[in-house]
């Protein structure tokens, strides 16, 4: 059904998506944590800023990101002196699916984190946690469902991301070529049947990541409340 | 001893709060924004805060010195008012949270506070008063230097509270963890606390012994006006039947108080009754429904606002029990120091703290 080329771009998809989302998990709950306590001038600034690629086109956010790691940028160029290329790599897919699903795990965790009543971190502290312990043995167990949410939504975007990924890492086969890149090719050159297809594969994965999470999302609430 | 200093940075004015607390209960009492619970988070650590405040040999914050103690290493107990237990983890997990494994001191937590059956239930699905154990269970399961308690009884019903008042009195009696107890409540604090410190407006208003503090002139505690006498005592027996429970005040003076159950025999309690319960009369009583009749003395009588009140002394009372009565019925029973009495007082107008 599906050809080895085919699996290859389902795997490598699944395997860019999870590695971005693993990337940007420690990144988005420490911004969104930092965001949920912050009180201070320039909040909202920071959150819009931080939202921004939530509504700018994706090809927009793909051109900044060539610019800012092409080998003609000092970053690039100091990267490259260093040995690592990103941009038409699968480094590149893995940056340009990170930054567009970063937005969807800070907002969601950070409404979370709001939700956490501080009076309980505060108590958890005079029982004998430091700030860490606090945060891993209150804060996130509390804010489990929406980080979990978060997670899943970003995963899901990942999966799908296709803008961003065609301006920076392109549309390489076998090397940068992820689902939605592959669907777009096969109907450029006229192959509709397996763009329908790979469409399909897609439809699948992302069902099968929400469902899970509704059912976790499920558990926990039902051991809440128990 | 518990010395506290600080200046705590509130708003528009600062709590400042000078005060050496003696290491067993202090009610912390004063109006609403007088600072109570701000200071209470300063001694926790969770509060800004400069100044100097140790408890014991414990040195908590000692701003000149650079000292600021995290609040995990000053080993507090603080039990907000709404028990503050977290939602995810069952009451014995709740409890065991502080520990760091300590299991004796988890077991005598939860002897203390008669939480057996209540160990696997989650927090949602405990009672109010269910709940302010556990939260004290947590708390001592530490072994705290201090317990912090913010109006711990302020939002169960009266009934309630007097199931979990025991409790307190239990830890402050058995275990004897020195507590800042915050309240509106005046007969919480005479019932439990040996010290009051009083706030008014972010400043100390006046500290001292309840009684003293209570009852001294141009003092506004609001909630203190109405009980007047205010008369400790144990428990003797209960008479389910006859819908009422004994108590024995100091002096060994005998009084019957409606049932009162929950309390255990021999636990001590505080009466209260309001002056203007008591009733008087000028020759011996007989074939009243009142339960309790005491033959007494008027020692002094005192004009106060519309009213008398009659300062009578109990042969066998340590303090005079205080009567309110018109000028019309002195005028009546020409009331007059060193006249003998009788008092009498309704079961029902008896409340027990």
């Amino acid at each position: 059904m599906l050809s080895r080329d085919e699996v290859e771009v389902v795997l490598f998809t699944l395997g860019v998506a999870a590695l971005s989302t693993i990337l940007i998990f420690p990144l988005g709950l420490g911004a969104a944590l930092a965001l949920s306590r912050y009180r201070g001038p320039g909040k909202g600034l920071i959150e819009t800023l931080l939202s921004l690629p939530l509504i700018l086109p994706p090809t927009a956010v793909g051109l900044l990101l060539l610019e800012a790691f092409s080998l003609r940028s000092p970053l690039g160029s100091w990267l490259a002196a260093r040995g690592i290329e990103i941009v038409f790599t699968w480094k590149a897919v893995v940056l340009a699916t990170g930054v567009m699903s970063f937005p969807l795990l800070v907002r969601s965790a950070r409404t979370a984190f709001e939700e956490v009543d501080p009076q309980l971190v505060g108590l958890a502290r005079t029982l004998g946690c430091g700030p860490a312990a606090a945060f891993f043995r209150v804060t996130l167990p509390l804010a489990g469902r929406g980080v979990l949410a978060g997670t899943v939504l970003a995963f899901a975007r990942a999966l799908g991301e296709f803008g961003a990924t065609v301006m920076v890492a392109g549309n390489i086969p076998g090397r940068t070529r992820t689902l939605a890149l592959a669907i777009f090719h096969d109907n450029q050159v006229g192959r509709d049947d397996r763009a329908a297809v790979l469409a399909g594969v897609t439809a699948a994965l992302a069902f099968v990541a929400l469902w899970t999470t509704e059912a976790l999302t499920r558990r926990l609430r039902r051991r809440a409340e128990a | 001893m518990i010395e506290v200093r600080v200046e705590v940075p509130l708003g528009a004015a600062d709590l400042r709060v000078e005060a050496g607390l003696p290491p067993a209960v202090t009610a912390v009492m004063g109006p609403s924004g007088a600072g109570k619970t701000s200071l209470l988070q300063a001694i926790a650590g969770l509060r800004r805060a400069r100044g100097r405040i140790t408890c014991g040999d414990a040195v908590f914050l000692d701003t000149e010195r650079g000292v600021d103690v995290a609040p995990e290493q000053r080993r507090v107990g603080y039990v907000p008012q709404d028990a503050g237990l977290f939602p995810h983890l069952t009451a014995l997990g709740n409890v065991r949270f502080g520990a760091r494994g300590d299991q004796a001191q988890v077991e005598t937590a939860i002897d203390t506070l008669d939480l057996r059956p209540l160990l696997d239930r989650r927090p949602a699905t405990l009672s109010g008063g269910e709940k302010q154990r556990v939260a004290l269970a947590r708390a001592l399961a530490t072994s705290p230097r201090i317990l912090l308690l913010d109006e711990p009884l302020a939002a169960l019903d009266v009934e309630l509270k007097e199931r979990v008042l025991p409790y307190l009195m239990r830890i402050r009696d058995e275990l004897r963890v020195p507590m800042l107890y915050v309240t509106h409540n005046v007969g919480e604090a005479l019932a439990l606390a040996g010290h009051v410190l009083l706030l008014r407006e972010r400043r100390v208003e006046a500290q001292g012994r309840p009684l003293d503090l209570l009852s001294s002139p141009g003092l506004s505690v609001e909630a203190a006006a109405g009980i007047e006498n205010l008369l400790p005592g144990r428990v003797v027996a209960h008479d389910a039947i006859g819908g009422v429970s004994r108590v024995e005040l100091k002096g060994g003076i005998p009084l019957s108080v409606p049932l009162a159950a929950a309390r255990p025999v021999g636990a001590p309690v505080m009466v209260a009754i309001r002056a203007e319960d008591v009733l008087v009369s000028s020759g011996p009583v007989k074939g009243l429904s009142a339960r309790n009749v005491y033959e007494a003395r008027v020692e002094a009588l005192e004009r106060t606002g519309a009213d008398v009140t009659l300062r009578c002394a109990l042969p066998a009372a340590p303090a005079p029990w205080l009567a309110r009565v018109t000028p019309a019925a002195v005028e009546a029973l020409a009331l007059k120091a060193g006249q003998p009495v009788w008092l009498a007082v309704k079961s029902h107008s008896i409340r027990l703290l």
